[in-house]
Parts: C-alpha cells; sequence; structure tokens
C-alpha cells in the first residue's frame, strides 16, 4: 500500500464514525434498559442539604466579595473604559436551544448598557481542564464578572474563584458557592410539568418519548415533572427515556428521537440542547414539545410549547449590580413566578380547554399554591417517593434521583 | 489525461522545505478568507501568535492542549507509520484515564515518584490491554482492526460512563455534596499530581517532557534496532516482509500494543497533569484521539515532528478560543485550521507524486500501488 491508501483510509474512517454511532446508541440504549440493581444515594441523604450550597431562601448575605466591587460606582464605567461581561457556552448561539437562550441574555445585556460594557463569549468549551485554560485567557482579556453556563464548569469556576479574588464568578445549574462565586438556576420542572400536560394531552396512545441529555438530578426531575403533568392529562401515559450523554449533538439526538418514533410513542419531548428532536416528530408526524428556546419555526406542525429560560434580565441585574458595587454572592432560583421560566406559544394543535388547563396550572404555580413535586408521588417501583403533605424543597429536587411512575427507563443511564 | 505517478527521488531538503512551504501558502490562503471576512490578516495573525505564546498564560495553555496531542499522536504515528490502522486512540486514551486514575487513587498514600511511576504504569496497562484486543483480532483472525479499534472507543466511553454514571464503582464520589446533584469522579489526593516544571510564568507539564522523551526513544527504536528495521520493512510491504520471513503477526500485536500504550499514557497524563479526577464528559468532548489523527497526519508520521505539530496544533486550539467571539466567529477558525490542514497534506501528496498531463509514461506505479513510498522518509 502507498501513502495515498492510507490517506484514503483515514477518510473512510469518518464515514465509519458516522454509522458507529448507530452502534453505540444501541449499547446506550441497552445499558439503559438493562440496569436497575445498584443501589444509588437515597434522598434522604440529600436533605441534609449541603452546607456550602444553600437554598435561595437562606442565602448568604455573606460579605460582599473582596473584589473591585466594594470600590466600584456605576459611574466608573465608560465607553473608553468598559465593565466587560464574559460567558461561557457549552455549545453553541446557534443551537437553538440551551446557549441560544443565554446568547439572547447576553444581548440583553449589551443592548442595557450600550457601550458601557463590553460583552464577550467562548462556544463549545469543553468542559474538563480546557475549561480553566478559557476562564484565564477571559481574566487576562479584562472580564469583571464571568458567568459560565453549564453544570462541568464547576470545578474550574471553584478553583477561578480562589486564584482571581477581584473577578466575580457565576455558576449556571450548579451548587458551590464562595465570596465571588455565585449560582443562578431556574424550576425548569415547573415549566416541563405543563410541557408534559400539553405532551399528555396530545398523545392518543399514551406513549410518549423523551430524549434525555444525562442520567443527573437536574434531567431527571424535569422528566419526573413532565411525566406527572403528561399523566395529569391522561392517566395512562407512559413515558420511554432514551439517554444520550450529550448536551448538544443534533447527529445522536436525531438516533435517540428516531429510536423513540420506533419503539411507537405518539408525542416526544426532549432535554437537549438542540430543536433535533422537533424535526424527527415533524418528519414523522408525531407532536413534540421543546425546551430551552421558542423552537416552533423548527416543526411548525409538531409543536406544542416548550419550557424556556429567560436568562436576560437576571443577567441584566448581576450585571448592574456589579457594576455598583453592589453585587453580593448568592444561590438564585427562579421560576415562572417571577418570569426566569417562561412557557413558549402554544402550537395550533393544543386544544382551547387543553390550553385552559394548562394555563391554570401555571397560575396556580405562580401564585405558589401548587407545586408539582408534592405527595403523595409514587416512584417507578410503586414505593412512596415523596409522602402525602410533604413538597420538596429545592435542595432535594437538586438530588432527585429516582423516577416517578409513568417513566419507562432507568435513571441511572 | 490526467496521470498521477510516484515521484522516487524526493530529495532529503524537500521533505524539510514541503511543510513549511505549504504552511505559508496555507496563512496566504488563510489572510484570503480573513480579508474577505472583514478581518485584518495581519492583525489576526499576530492576535494568534499572542494568544498561543505570548500573553499572559498563553503558553501554559498552549501546553494544555499540547500534551494529550503528543501522546495520541505518537500513537497514531507509530501505528500507521507500520500500516496498522489503530483508529482507537481515543478509547484507548480513556482506559489509560481510567487506569491511571484508579491507581492514583488507591496508592494516594505512597511518595510521589514512586505513585506518579505506578500511574503511569496503570495508565500504559489499560491502554495496551484495550489496543491489544483489536490487534490480536486483525493478527490472528484478520478482523479489520479499523472497526474493531474504533468501535471499542465507544466501549471505553460508555465503560467510562458506568463507572461514574451507573455504579458505585471505585472511581465515583458518592459522598460529597455536589456529587449527589451531579455524578462526579472521586478528586485524587495532591500527591497524586504530577508535579509541572516552572520556567519562569510558564508551567511545563511533566507529561510533555515524558511524551517529548518517548518521541526520541521511538525514533531510536524505528531507524538504529532489528525491531525497528523490521517495523520498517513492515510498514513498506507487508507482503515482503512476510516473505523475508518476518513474523508480521507478532509484530501487528507489538505495534498495536505500543501505539496502546503511547495513549493510555496519554490518558494517565490527563489525570497526574491537569484533571486530577476522572471526568468522562471533559475527556469525551475534548476528543484528542480523534485530533490526534490530524498531529500525526501533519507530522508525516514522524515521531519528532509529532513533538512539534502537537505543539502547533495545542496553540492554534488554544488561540482559537481567545479569539472567538461576537466579531470573530468560531467558524474562522475551523476553516483556518482545515485550511492549513489541506495545504500540507496537499503539499505533501505533491510533493510525492507527479501530476502529468498529457501522455502517461509505461508501466508507472500509479496511486495505490502497492510500491513502497513510506521508505523513502525512514
Amino acid at each position: 500500500m502507498t501513502d495515498k491508501q492510507g490517506g484514503g483510509a483515514l477518510f473512510r474512517t469518518k464515514d465509519i464514525v458516522r454509522s458507529s454511532i448507530a452502534l453505540g446508541l444501541v449499547t446506550a440504549l441497552a445499558a439503559a434498559c438493562g440496569s436497575g440493581a445498584t443501589p444509588a444515594p437515597s434522598v434522604s441523604a440529600a436533605s441534609a442539604a449541603p452546607a456550602s450550597a444553600a437554598p435561595a431562601s437562606a442565602a448568604p448575605a455573606s460579605a460582599a466579595p473582596a473584589s473591585a466591587g466594594a470600590s466600584t460606582a456605576a459611574s466608573q464605567w465608560t465607553t473608553s473604559h468598559p465593565f466587560k461581561a464574559a460567558f461561557i457556552y457549552v455549545g453553541a448561539p446557534s443551537d437553538a436551544g440551551w446557549t441560544h437562550a443565554h446568547e439572547l441574555g447576553r444581548l440583553a445585556v449589551q443592548n442595557a448598557f450600550g457601550g458601557r460594557v463590553e460583552t464577550m463569549y467562548k462556544e463549545n468549551v469543553p468542559e474538563g481542564p480546557q475549561a480553566s485554560q478559557v476562564i484565564t485567557q477571559l481574566v487576562n482579556q479584562g472580564a469583571n464578572i464571568i458567568f459560565s453556563t453549564s453544570f462541568g464548569y464547576q470545578p474550574s469556576m471553584v478553583a477561578a474563584a480562589k486564584q482571581y479574588p477581584n473577578v466575580l464568578f457565576e455558576q449556571a445549574t450548579g451548587t458551590a458557592l464562595a465570596p465571588n462565586l455565585a449560582e443562578y438556576f431556574g424550576a425548569g420542572e415547573d415549566g416541563d410539568y405543563l410541557s408534559g400536560m400539553a405532551a399528555g394531552a396530545a398523545s392518543a396512545t399514551g406513549k410518549i418519548g423523551f430524549v434525555a441529555p444525562y442520567p443527573i438530578p437536574e434531567v431527571i426531575r424535569e422528566i419526573d415533572a413532565y411525566t406527572m403533568g403528561a399523566r395529569a392529562m391522561n392517566p395512562n401515559a407512559t413515558v420511554r427515556v432514551v439517554w444520550t450523554n450529550t448536551w448538544f449533538n443534533p447527529a445522536t439526538e436525531r438516533q435517540a428521537a428516531e429510536s423513540l418514533v420506533a419503539a411507537g410513542v405518539d408525542v416526544l419531548g426532549d432535554g437537549q440542547d438542540s430543536p433535533t428532536t422537533g424535526q424527527v416528530a415533524e418528519a414523522a408526524g408525531l407532536k413534540w414539545t421543546g425546551y430551552d428556546s421558542n423552537q416552533e419555526s423548527f416543526a411548525p406542525n409538531a409543536w406544542l410549547t416548550a419550557t424556556t429560560y429567560n436568562w436576560g434580565p437576571y443577567y441584566v441585574k448581576e450585571v448592574t449590580d456589579a457594576m455598583n458595587g453592589t453585587w453580593k454572592s448568592h444561590f438564585y432560583y427562579g421560576g415562572l413566578g417571577d418570569g426566569f421560566v417562561v412557557m413558549a406559544p402554544f402550537g395550533k394543535s393544543v386544544s382551547p380547554a387543553t390550553q385552559a388547563a394548562i394555563i391554570a396550572k401555571e397560575n396556580a404555580i405562580k401564585a405558589g399554591t401548587f407545586d408539582p413535586f408534592t405527595g403523595p408521588i409514587l416512584k417507578q417501583d410503586g414505593s412512596v417517593g415523596v409522602p402525602a403533605g410533604t413538597t420538596l424543597t429545592v435542595m432535594q429536587k437538586y438530588a432527585l434521583n429516582w423516577f416517578v411512575q409513568g417513566v419507562i427507563g432507568s435513571p441511572k443511564g | 489525461m490526467i496521470a498521477v505517478e510516484r515521484n522516487f527521488d524526493t530529495p532529503r531538503w524537500q521533505r524539510i522545505a514541503l511543510p513549511i512551504v505549504s504552511l505559508v501558502i496555507a496563512a496566504f490562503i488563510a489572510a484570503l478568507v480573513l480579508a474577505a471576512s472583514g478581518h485584518d490578516p495581519i492583525a489576526t495573525y499576530r492576535q494568534i501568535y499572542a494568544a498561543s505564546f505570548t500573553s499572559t498564560g498563553a503558553l501554559t495553555a498552549t501546553f494544555v492542549y499540547a500534551t494529550p496531542l503528543l501522546f495520541t499522536g505518537l500513537c497514531v504515528a507509530i501505528a500507521f507509520r507500520m500500516q496498522v490502522w489503530n483508529i482507537g486512540g481515543e478509547g484507548q486514551l480513556y482506559m489509560g484515564a481510567i487506569g491511571a486514575s484508579g491507581v492514583g487513587l488507591a496508592l494516594g498514600g505512597w511518595p510521589q515518584p514512586l505513585l506518579i511511576v505506578m500511574m503511569m504504569l496503570g495508565g500504559v496497562l489499560a491502554g495496551t490491554i484495550w489496543a491489544l484486543l483489536p490487534g490480536l483480532l486483525r493478527a490472528y483472525l484478520r478482523a479489520n482492526e479499523i472497526l474493531t479499534s474504533l468501535m471499542l472507543n465507544y466501549v471505553a466511553g460508555l465503560f467510562m460512563y458506568y463507572l461514574i454514571y451507573d455504579s458505585t464503582s471505585y472511581w465515583r464520589d458518592l459522598t460529597s455534596p455536589t456529587a449527589l446533584v451531579f455524578p462526579q469522579g472521586k478528586d485524587l489526593l495532591p500527591n497524586a499530581s504530577w508535579p509541572g516544571i516552572p520556567i519562569g510564568s510558564f508551567t511545563l507539564p511533566f507529561g510533555f517532557v515524558a511524551g517529548a522523551g518517548l518521541a526520541v526513544l521511538l525514533l531510536a527504536l524505528i531507524r538504529f534496532t532489528r525491531v525497528g528495521f523490521e517495523m520498517r520493512v513492515m510498514g513498506d510491504s507487508p507482503a515482503a516482509a512476510n516473505y523475508a520471513g518476518m513474523r508480521t503477526k507478532r509484530m501487528i500485536v507489538a505495534v498495536m500494543a505500543l501505539s496502546g500504550a503511547l495513549a493510555g499514557l496519554g490518558g494517565a497524563s490527563q489525570i497526574g497533569d491537569f484533571s486530577h479526577v476522572l471526568d468522562p464528559r471533559g475527556l469525551q468532548q475534548a476528543q484528542y484521539g480523534y485530533t490526534g489523527i490530524v498531529v500525526a497526519a501533519l507530522a508525516q508520521y514522524n515521531p519528532l515532528a509529532v513533538v512539534i505539530v502537537s505543539i502547533l496544533i495545542g496553540a492554534l486550539i488554544n488561540a482559537g478560543f481567545a479569539l472567538q467571539g461576537p466579531s470573530f466567529p468560531p467558524g474562522l477558525v475551523g476553516t483556518m485550521e482545515g485550511i492549513i490542514l489541506f495545504s500540507v497534506l496537499g503539499g505533501e501528496f505533491l510533493g510525492r507524486y507527479r501530476i502529468r498531463i498529457g501522455r502517461a509514461l509505461q508501466q508507472t506505479p500509479a496511486v495505490g500501488d502497492a510500491s513502497g513510498s513510506l521508505s523513502v522518509d525512514s
């Protein structure tokens, strides 16, 4: 053989990679269905909430960070000496989902302050040692506050907060706190309960499929809420889960969604960063609930609704506080009530009666009279997950690792 | 008619000059793309240079990317050169990381130098075993190692996920508060961190030094030993090696094992030098194994060239993050990387082959002919 053939072999591997994804997925499926024997840490262990991660109500009002904060006044920041806010994205702003929603938030900051704030972002940053390097770059580029938008950056953010006490750090979906490190996220599960209602009402067979990223509590509680919402409308509904082990990989998401279609579901939901699942649903003539952003345009006929996150107002507030020197470390957990979580517009196939039922629940959640995670809630195996009269706390939700009745699949990947 | 002919008398200077000329051409084409998209090419190149090497912390960051690429690049270079197509560097790196972190957790109390050696051995052993599977299958059952080694990448990736997400394995952290929210590996003790070598503000990772030393040893192995000679013959023509009575099956297994050992050591370096915890997502998102194929190809499968190319590609990836932003889409960074790869590989092709337009000479060895070409540069 000659080099040329070597080059040819190298090129062919691309096709092999593509086709082998299918095999990998089948293996993943087998793993998802096969496991179930390993004991998992119980929820009660989680209720001893980590001291470092107090829930919103007990947010540490500790002293302002040893940052430039205390001495800064908003007037200090001018177009020639702008405040610098940086964002670290796990995907690309063009993902039409999670990162897109953050990008809208960044643009909201830019629009709110004009030239007095310079925003920057880094996309497709891997969640490993590389993240630390990107944070260092941003600090060297003069970032005053850094928002990292995926849980996997937390170790890097904790280390950076220690290393750069004069820079403010904010970590989405995490738990660690420090004088110059805050946490922020919101009750996506409340929105997912409402999406689940739309899915349950739209399903004729009661078989719903869910394309899920990682088997972690954040996703598990969303699937649980989604399932409970579906069963509120359709008591016999089931939600079949397929794990992709990625936040953003349209090819893998497509394979997962197609495997669910092949399994006979008639409504799809997803917790992925891209609207690929919706495109699969559209092509198969099924219905679909999205996630993260308003993705109606990607699948106008399949579209039901979606849980979306409105990061903009939060980012504007944080940057304002940081510029004024009034920024304090905190654990923010927004929701439907304060407009952090917003339901996307209903699709044209959602009937007025279903819309009315969903809006009634939405108003109840906003008013604080309804929480999806109020007992009695039964686990997959029929045992009691949440006893009657009890509602899970934020930290208990953060550590939720079991599926409710009606979910088909394993919460352990 | 157009004919592609083998160029047998490539002078030595050409093999050094060609990649450099190709790089200059790549820089020129990329400059056109930059200018066309409204960016000042000179300023952009200055920025790339600063972000890769001269600005604060830049060189350290470059080596964070370069170190794993050095190992996976060597892994591919040594195998491809012998016509053993090991695409499994990615999975072998995962297994190396699993092995090294397991050893690091188990022997946390050992004295640091000994612990580092044991972690390296753990990584090497795990990577070797993982590469032996496709190696043995190829040698004795003629299973295509491109397919088997590639498939094992997914198996290794899923195994890594199993350890951290789906089991109460030794690697998984089951106690810390953050681990309840998001499954994660146990942190290694500080003892298990490989000491970097500080040069001013720059920290040279220990793993990179080890990898560069190995590259020299590999070159010596190929050039000056009997085994190396047999490997070269096999790389040029497996049929000839067989005919000469060489034990090609054993050679395939040995090359595969060596290749896997290098990737496994890369996994150990990821744990020891950088992450200090088994982190499936970080390892998988980085895709060092696949990028290693690019590194090896650019280095023309020469171990010493792999050292240099890994730094250059590491610098480019690092600069890619520094450059990207609202006014500089990362797609442009990817485009530049693609132009460089295309130019260097294209230049190499044009150096090896003549393209003759018109009538072809009689009996010229065409592309894909079994006549050797790798012998020329060894």
